[in-house]
């Protein structure tokens, strides 16, 4: 790892500034994703600006939305009552993401963007196009079981590893943004970019933008959500497959759906068609099982993830079941 | 005698280790030291053409930039060195992630900073890193440190033609890691033509033969210094090129260097469980009585080495069969040679106890009884039909399947519901052998009273310091707080490697006898001294206990171990001697599993253990090696799997959050039961060797009890969610 300069920003204004004005900088959260990035060789940079103490570290929800800071600690949003209460699903991904000791020191901003774990990644002697524009891909011919079998193409397969960006697709959030341009708010569905032929943009974020806040809108709907996770062990451990899932009904008949992805597709993964099926039918075994299969009627596996397109058709009938009480 | 032999006293060093008191090899401050860091080959076969260490160079607190061009040339050391080259002699790459320049620079920080600004040009040759694709080169390997790769009683082939009932099945493994906390760590210091090496290491003494004769030096030139270990599980047991290559750095920049190796250089550079395809054939007659075994397995080797680190033991030994034919295959790869790795006989043992289980559900035979009717007390591979002594696997199985309730268990698959989760029970053997490696210990009873043991073996992790203090303590007859025992240093006595489950049955001898001898020492000074009570006691009439000396009948005769060696004027210093004979220990695990198959869910939920270990001489750190071996065999059943990149033969997963192992929640209690029984054969404290026998049941229980829930057999590890489904 290069040596590299540190500045802590004391508002959000500030850190945008000194980033515009320092080459080579980015800034740093809780540092658990961006120092590994840095010591194995899959980022460089010269500068980090710190935005641990910008103000935007609260957790607030009234009644029209649930605002949580770009600077928040992923515990401290996994803990929040009332974000137990009313958006379940954020916070049962968030508690289903790596470890105590993480969730203590990672933020939501730094959760949005971390960087994908597929090995060939961060390993800076392996090729990647995602980490060396035009270098290959080999997880297409070589270990893919933790990758993507929607959304990718012949230049990158990786997934995206935040469950709380599953999360989050499935309530509809949106992202605030400062940058030297100034502020805006995209959709977080609008957020991710799928990988084309250039894997090393992963969003829309322009450089030197700060997350400042994610919003969530306070729906009956994100009331009723919940998130499944299945991987490779009990915890401390990425998603093979997972959903988020938020479902209405009247009677037997579903009002309202959204539905979300992880493990799965090289972004955050929300397919609109698919909640579509669900909605004004009623809710049964065949109506889940045909969503299931609409989901995957795209889909691209490899020799190591073939199995993800039968799993994440079971997970969605397991939470549509829980949530729909099929059980 | 205080009794303190067998009881679970806490670790003597537990707070030292708690509060980082305790020094690891790379704690150690040495004056003027560099940090050395290497730049490993990222291509796995050919030539190092060209190495351009300007830039590195020119990074600020770089002292130097070694290649092939400056190392001095060592002479290839045998075993424990288990490498046929030394990297860095000359241009060849024989693997991924060799050591191709090694960097020198006064922080750890430059120095990893200059290895990345090193630039290497190589003419690569394609590699095969796949064994799939290469099984029809398997060969028969040379012997490796004496044992034959192939083996044989009876008629094997003949008998498996004529059996009533055949199991006839492919079992495999994949490459796994050691994955010690501690990473390899070596701190060279040159004085005076003498090499002290601060080492992480599970035998100081075979480091220290290696790499004296690799320097051409005398064995007294060279020591190695390594009082504990943060885990080695075998990683640590051979001498890895990076300990020769960190005492020839040092030796040409004419100053200490510290190395410790990165999590990722760890992937390739000391060894790992090889990818393992196991084919087994078992034949048998209705009754279960096993007739024929053959077994043919195949690992990977490489292109200049071609030792097989995993032996078919338990298929040649466990049970009573007449005719038995194994034969240890190597394929070629262009890998790191692989080496010991935790408990190595698992590997093979998964594949019997899988094949077992298939048997018993074959013939409609409980898989307990099926085992103890191909029960053997005599080991099977002796001519002479030596009888174990001693043996008490038959007790394990019995108390571990009552404590289990093994009785109440239906043996039809995929019946036992309990909500949306299938239930299966499943057991298997346990037996790991253990080897015994000649050993001494001194042991001084100073002015103040106090003992201080001293031997050249190590403490790994599991224990030794407490139990030899223990041993010592009772055999004088002293607290245990009067007993320190210093371990890890080449100054001491030569003792035995922290490997192969040898540890206790070397060391435990050698100083229950140190303690007999010097206790015989200071009552012997005693009763001829005019100035103790004792004087005239007959030496066999006088008893000790807490530190002091009585006579037997009459207890107001009393001295005490500091007054007589006081009065004496200088330390009673006796060396304690006791060979032992090398074994096999045995057990038996039974565990459940929990599964939801439509996800691929599976929970190991409850594990009961029964072992036979002799002489139990610390519940506490006995149990506490179950459990580890029960955790690891949960990681070798469910999750371990390093990644080879078939294109490129790089490891894709070197690090702790993509080689998975199991975390608190993968794991459950475990209740290990001991048959808590002298050894006959176990010379003085009748102790077997234990480090590697808990877990190596375990793999193959997990996927009986697999079976047992859903009716699915799995026969290749890990058993991952895709394969439940
Ligand atoms: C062992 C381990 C297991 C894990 N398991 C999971 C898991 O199961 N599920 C999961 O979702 N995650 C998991 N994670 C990832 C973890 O959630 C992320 O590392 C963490 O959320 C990153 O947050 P941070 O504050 O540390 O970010 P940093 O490492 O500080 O930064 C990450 C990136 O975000 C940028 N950044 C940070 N804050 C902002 C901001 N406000 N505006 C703009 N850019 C910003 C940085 O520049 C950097 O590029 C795991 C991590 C580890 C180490
Ligand atoms: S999948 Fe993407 S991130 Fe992984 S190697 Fe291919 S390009 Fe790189």
């Amino acid at each position: 790892m290069r040596a590299f300069g540190y500045t802590v920003a004391g508002s959000p204004a500030e850190a945008v500034r000194i980033a515009a004005s320092t080459p080579e900088s980015t800034f740093v959260a809780g540092g658990t994703d961006l120092l590994n990035l840095m010591r194995d060789g899959a980022e460089a940079h010269d500068h980090l600006v710190d935005v641990n103490r910008l103000g935007i570290d609260g957790v607030a929800v009234d009644s029209r939305r649930l605002r949580v800071g770009g600077s928040a600690r992923m515990r401290q949003v996994a803990e929040h009552p009332r974000v137990r209460r009313e958006f379940p699903v954020l916070s049962e991904a968030l508690l289903a993401s790596a470890s105590p000791q993480v969730r203590n020191m990672a933020s939501i901003g730094g959760n949005l963007l971390q960087r994908t774990r597929c090995g060939y990644f961060r390993d800076a002697a392996s090729a990647c196009n995602k980490r060396v524009p035009g270098s290959g891909c080999p997880a297409i011919t070589g270990h893919n079981r933790g990758h993507a079998i929607l959304g990718g193409g012949d230049h990158c397969i990786a997934t995206h590893p935040s469950d709380l960006a599953v999360a989050l697709i499935a309530l509809d959030a949106t992202v605030h943004l400062l940058g030297p341009g100034g502020e805006r708010a995209v959709p977080i569905a609008d957020f991710y970019l799928l990988p084309g032929s250039t894997p090393d943009r992963e969003t829309v974020m322009r450089p030197g933008e700060l997350i400042t806040w994610v919003d969530v809108p306070r729906t009956a709907l994100a009331g009723r959500s919940r998130y499944l996770k299945l991987r490779d062990r009990a915890t401390f451990e990425f998603a093979v497959v997972s959903v988020a899932a938020a479902l209405r009904t009247s009677g037997r008949v579903v009002q309202d759906v959204r539905l979300a992805f992880g493990g799965v597709g090289t972004r955050p993964w929300r397919d609109t068609q698919v909640e579509a099926a669900l909605r004004g039918r009623p809710l049964t075994g065949q109506a889940i099982a045909e969503a299931g299969r609409l989901l995957v009627r795209d889909a691209e596996p490899y020799e190591g993830n073939r199995f993800k397109v039968e799993l994440v058709q079971r997970a969605l009938v397991s939470i549509l079941s829980d949530l729909g009480g099929l059980r | 005698m205080s009794g303190l032999v067998g009881q679970g006293v806490a670790r003597v060093d537990g707070r030292a280790k708690v509060t980082g008191a305790a020094r690891y090899a790379a704690d150690n401050e040495v004056a003027g030291v560099l940090h050395g860091f290497l730049v490993m080959s990222t291509i796995a076969r050919g030539e190092v053409v060209e190495i351009d260490t300007g830039a590195a160079l020119a990074h600020p607190g770089v002292v130097a930039v070694y290649t092939h061009a400056d190392m001095p040339r060592l002479k290839l050391p045998d075993f424990p060195f288990n490498r046929r080259f030394i990297p860095m002699q000359d241009t060849r790459v024989h693997h991924h992630g060799q050591p191709v320049a090694y960097v020198l620079a006064q922080t750890l920080e430059q120095a990893q900073e200059a290895a990345n600004l090193v630039k290497v040009r190589y003419r690569a040759e394609h590699p095969v890193a796949r064994m799939a694709d290469v099984l029809d080169e398997a060969f028969l390997p040379e012997k490796f440190r004496n044992r034959p790769n192939e083996a044989a009683r009876g008629d094997a082939a003949a008998a498996l033609e004529q059996a009533e009932v055949r199991i006839d099945q492919t079992y495999s493994s994949p490459m796994q890691h050691h994955n010690p906390i501690e990473p390899h760590t070596t701190t060279a210091v040159w004085e005076d033509g003498t090499l002290i090496l601060y080492e992480s290491t599970q035998g100081v003494v075979f480091a220290r033969n290696a790499v004296a004769f690799a320097f051409g030096k005398g064995r007294e030139s060279v020591r190695v210094i390594s009082p504990y270990l943060g885990g080695g599980f075998g990683a640590k047991g051979p001498t890895y090129p990076h300990t020769l290559l960190t005492a020839a750095a040092a030796q040409l920049a004419g100053r200490p260097v510290k190395l410790v190796l990165s999590r990722a250089q760890m992937y390739t550079s000391n060894g790992h469980r090889a990818e393992y395809r196991h084919h087994l054939r078992l034949g048998a007659t209705r009754q279960g009585m096993l007739t024929a075994i053959v077994d043919t397995s195949t690992a990977q080797v490489t292109r200049v080495e071609e030792n097989i680190y995993n032996g078919s033991d338990s298929t040649l030994r466990l049970y009573a069969c007449p005719n038995v034919h194994v034969r240890q295959l190597g394929v070629r790869l262009d890998l790191p040679t692989s080496s010991y790795m935790r408990s190595p006989e698992t590997t093979a043992h998964f594949g019997l106890e899988t094949a077992m289980d298939e048997l018993s559900y074959e013939l409609g035979i409980d898989p307990v009884e099926l085992r103890i009717r191909n029960h053997t007390e005599v080991d099977q591979q002796s001519e002479t039909g030596q009888a174990y002594a001693g043996k008490q696997l038959l007790e394990c199985y019995r108390a571990a399947a009552e404590a289990f309730g093994w009785a109440r268990r239906s043996p039809r698959p995929g019946v036992t519901r309990d909500g949306d989760e299938y239930v299966g029970w499943g057991m298997a053997t346990e037996t790991h052998t253990y080897g015994v490696i000649p050993s001494q210990v001194h042991l001084a009873i100073g002015p103040d009273g106090r003992a201080t043991l001293r031997a050249a073996t190590q403490e790994i992790g599991t224990g030794t310091y407490t139990v030899l203090t223990q041993v010592v303590a009772e055999g004088l007859g002293m607290p245990l707080g009067h007993v320190t025992t210093l371990l890890g240093d080449t100054a001491y006595p030569e003792a035995s490697l922290s490997a192969g489950s040898s540890t206790m049955p070397s060391v435990a001898g050698p100083a229950a006898d140190a303690a007999r001898r010097a206790r015989d020492a200071v009552i012997a000074l005693a009763v001829a001294d005019p100035r103790s009570p004792l004087l005239g006691v007959p030496a066999e009439e006088v008893v000790t206990e807490n530190g002091h000396l009585f006579a037997r009948g009459d207890r107001d005769r009393r001295d005490t171990y500091r007054n007589v060696v006081t009065r004496h004027g200088s330390a009673v210093e006796v060396t304690g001697r006791q060979d032992n004979t090398a074994g096999h220990s045995f057990g038996a695990v039974f565990l459940e599993v929990r599964i939801q198959p439509r996800l691929g869910r599976l929970r190991v939920t409850r594990v009961v253990t029964a072992h036979d270990l002799g002489r139990v001489l610390n519940r506490r750190t006995a149990r506490g090696q179950v459990i580890g071996g029960v955790t690891w065999g949960i990681g070798f059943a469910l999750m371990e799997h390093t990644m080879v990149d078939p294109n490129t033969a790089r490891v894709v997963n070197p690090n702790l959050s993509t080689y998975l192992v199991p975390v608190c929640a993968d794991t459950p209690s475990v209740e290990a039961l001991f048959v808590d029984r002298s050894e006959p054969d176990g010379k003085l404290l009748g102790v077997r060797g234990f480090g590697e026998t808990p877990g190596t049941g375990v793999p193959a229980a997990i996927g009986n009890a697999i079976y047992h829930a859903i009716g699915r057999r799995l026969r290749d590890v890990p058993f991952t969610p895709d394969k439940l489904l």
